[in-house]
Formats: C-alpha cells, sequence, structure tokens
C-alpha cells in the first residue's frame, strides 16, 4: 500500500500528523512531510495512514 | 467506569472525528455508527467538488479501517433513562456513552409547497448544481455568506452571469469592512454582481427571486445558500437540553448523563451565552473533546476553535482567531496587490491571498498574543 500525497493541495491542518505520526511530519515552515513518499508503507503502518487519509479535510491524500 | 459501548449518530467530520480519536487513543470496546450514509468530508464540496467531478471521490468518508459497525438508518429517537439509542429501522442500540452528531440541514426558503429550490449540503446537492452550472447561463444565488460565494465563484467560473442578493453588505457581518471590501472587488472583477435586498423565490418550479423593490431576477439556476438549522427534531422529548442546537459544556457534554454532541448539531454554552459555530474546525476540535471525556482523560483541546478557510473568486483567506474582524488591521507582511498576513489585535490573524500552512498561522497568532501582554516582548 502506498499513500500519495498532492503538496499543491496540502493546507497543512495536520490531522493527518494526529493520526499517524510515523508516516506523516509537518516541517518547521508547517509544511507536509511524508516519510514514506515514494516507498510502500509498513504494514505496522497501514491502519493509521488509512485514518489520516479519511482525515484530511482538502483530500490531498489518497490510497495508492 | 470506562465505556464499552459507544454509539455515535452521524457519521460527517464531528462523527467521524469521535470514531478516530476513540481508536486512536486506544479505545478497543463496541463502536456503533448510526447513519444512512458514510458521512461527509464537507469543505470541498462548496470548492473543488462543484469544479470538477473527479474531487468527488474525496469526500464520502471511510470509516473501514476503525472497526466500526455501520447502522445504516436515521437514528429517531433517544430513550435516555434505558441508555438506548432507537432507528428508523425499527432498532434499538444499547450505550454506555452517546455523541450526538447529527449534523444540519440546509435552511429553505421557498413558500409551502414551491418545488425546484437549490440548496448546497450533500453530495447530491454539489452534484446537481454542477450539472446544472454546465447547461444554464445565468444564476442567482440569495445569501453573501461564505458558501453563497463560493458557489457564485463556482458558476462565475463555469461560464454563467451571476448575481448574490443579500440585505447586508457580502461577508461583512463576518469579515468586516475590511475583508469584505478585498473578497467584494475580487468577486466584482470575476463578474459577480451584488444587490442589497431580501429576496423572495419566485416561480413553480423555481424560476428567480424577487427583491424588494418588485424587481424579478430571473435565471436558469437560483440557489439559496441561507444558512443551516440543527438536525434536532428526532431529540424532542428525549429531556436533552436544546437551545439553538445541542447544548454542550466545554467537555462537550449535554444535559444528559453520558452523552456528548459534537459538529453543527452542537451549540456550546460559553459565560451563560450559547453560541452555535457550524464550521469545520469546530466540528473537529469537538470531536476531539467528546472522544477525550468519554474516555475520562484530560480534555486537551478547546471546545470551540475559531478558524476557518474559504477561497472566493480566486482569492484565498484563512482566519485564525475570533471574528468579527472591526476596523483596519496591520500588516505583518506585505505580499503586494493587498495580499499579505494582516493581524486584528493581538487575537485574530489573517493570510489574505497567500499560501501559509495552518502551523504558521497558529504560530504567528501565538508571537502576537505574547507581544501583546503587558510586559512582554
Amino acid at each position: 500500500m502506498r499513500i500519495i500525497a498532492d503538496y499543491d493541495r496540502c493546507e497543512g491542518h495536520g490531522l493527518c500528523v494526529d493520526q499517524a505520526p510515523d508516516v506523516f511530519d509537518l516541517d518547521d515552515e508547517g509544511d507536509l512531510v511524508h516519510h514514506f513518499d515514494s516507498a510502500d508503507l509498513p504494514a505496522a503502518h497501514e491502519a493509521a495512514a488509512r485514518r489520516a487519509v479519511d482525515s484530511c479535510p482538502v483530500a490531498a491524500l489518497r490510497l495508492a | 467506569m470506562s465505556p464499552r459501548d459507544v454509539v455515535v449518530v452521524g457519521g460527517s467530520t464531528a462523527g467521524a472525528t469521535v470514531l478516530r480519536e476513540l481508536r486512536s487513543r486506544g479505545y478497543e470496546g463496541r463502536l456503533t455508527l448510526v447513519d444512512p450514509e458514510p458521512g461527509t468530508n464537507r469543505p470541498p464540496l462548496s470548492k473543488a467538488v462543484l469544479a470538477d467531478a473527479s474531487a468527488e471521490g474525496s469526500v464520502q468518508m471511510n470509516h473501514t479501517s476503525l472497526d466500526v459497525e455501520h447502522v445504516r438508518s436515521e437514528a429517531c429517537g433517544l430513550d435516555h433513562p434505558n441508555r438506548t439509542l432507537l432507528t428508523a429501522d425499527g432498532g434499538a442500540h444499547a450505550f454506555d456513552a452517546l455523541v450526538i452528531a447529527s449534523g444540519s440541514r440546509a435552511r429553505r426558503i421557498a413558500a409551502p409547497g414551491q418545488s425546484g429550490e437549490l440548496v448546497l449540503r450533500t453530495v447530491e446537492d454539489a452534484r446537481r448544481l454542477r450539472d446544472r452550472f454546465a447547461t444554464s447561463s445565468s444564476a442567482v444565488v440569495v445569501g453573501a455568506g461564505f458558501l453563497g460565494l463560493e458557489v457564485a465563484t463556482a458558476a462565475a467560473k463555469a461560464g454563467l452571469s451571476v448575481t448574490v442578493v443579500d440585505v447586508d453588505p457580502p461577508l461583512q457581518r463576518l469579515l468586516g469592512t475590511y475583508l469584505a471590501a478585498a473578497v467584494c472587488a475580487r468577486a466584482t472583477a470575476l463578474g459577480i454582481a451584488f444587490r442589497r435586498s431580501g429576496a423572495v423565490l419566485v416561480g413553480e418550479p423555481v424560476s428567480g427571486v424577487r427583491l424588494d423593490d418588485g424587481e424579478e431576477l430571473l435565471a436558469d439556476v437560483v440557489v439559496s445558500c441561507v444558512g443551516d438549522e440543527p438536525v434536532t427534531d428526532w431529540l424532542h422529548g428525549s429531556g436533552v437540553d436544546l437551545d439553538r442546537g445541542v447544548v454542550i459544556d466545554g467537555q462537550a457534554h449535554t444535559s444528559l448523563a453520558n452523552v456528548y454532541a459534537a459538529g453543527d448539531v452542537a451549540a456550546v454554552r460559553v459565560d451563560g451565552a450559547v453560541v452555535r459555530g457550524p464550521f469545520w474546525a469546530n466540528a473537529v476540535t469537538q470531536g476531539r473533546v467528546a472522544a477525550t471525556s468519554i474516555l475520562g482523560q484530560a480534555v486537551d483541546h478547546p471546545v470551540v476553535d475559531p478558524y476557518f478557510w474559504t477561497e472566493i473568486a480566486g482569492l484565498a483567506i484563512k482566519v485564525v482567531g475570533p471574528l468579527p474582524l472591526e476596523g483596519e488591521p496591520r500588516v505583518l507582511e506585505d505580499a503586494g496587490s493587498g495580499t499579505g498576513l494582516l493581524a486584528w489585535g493581538s487575537s485574530t490573524v489573517v493570510a489574505l491571498g497567500i499560501r501559509r500552512s495552518v502551523p504558521r498561522l497558529r504560530a504567528a497568532l501565538r508571537d502576537l498574543s505574547v507581544a501583546g501582554e503587558p510586559g512582554g516582548a
């Protein structure tokens, strides 16, 4: 499972970070950091990552 | 005693937040969602979804990762003495904690029996509007609030000639004169016309509006964006305190034991006054507070979060801090052409026409608050 982030759409609300802190972070500028941007997600993070995708208010994250 | 059976009525932003927060905070008991639909992530409806069908996929909530039993029915009654929620399909669902997140519905202004009034609240509404925009050349939008102006923007960008009608100047009641003027200038440049008047829907089906001076504006599409009404009908007789919505305190707790409320259906009692703020950020923070309270954990979020964002006629606005914004702002950063980072007093920061992440805005606000305190930097 992969998660695709649309960085142009991201507004930095940070709900994904609350849900999946091992997958997402916000840098000092408040911009999205996606730790598995071009890699398969470890199975241990999948449930949290799904919650993160569902929590995004601007639909900037999607499963692939 | 920690709950083992939590029932949540409504799966949109507030309810979905409760479900997610309960699980991410370690709740392992039963979770039941009562909602005919999966729930809707509503902010994109009046923005991306009105412009682009492909954005629809992003708005349906998905609770499959949360081990939730989804009862696809309406809540129709609350039997509090027996800790039971009743559903329209005849179901009776026992709970030891209940969250009311039944949201609100669009307020309507059509006369009784008058058909064809369009509103924007659901995915179906957005789809219908988008389809109508594609085959129409003119639109009248009743209501010059955020929703009305977002709808007007989508209509104008779809090539329609658009008139927005409201008794008040666009957005002025919420945003104050400075931002309202900035928004109006951009909207006018996009071809949106404004009329200051009350409006009565005319035609069967609705084909226009009659203004206070008797003039009738006819249009292919007439959309009412005149506010929303909390869905509380099903709670009458339950004993829960209702005033503009389901009244909650700082713990998202209602007047009934073990019953919480969050989001558009809720109204917060602050210092004796009851205020309903049907914005996305309130739905999220109240969902978090409700989940925290249910689990008996220390509440670490405010029950009201004054943050919202909008985009009108290509002008993005993000506000952190309370409204309305009276008078002139201080310019913290000038990005040219009237855009930049603005501050009203030491309580509200606005990103106008610039990209600025929410954490940075909140940080800017914290800096202001520190600087604004006596003896501060």
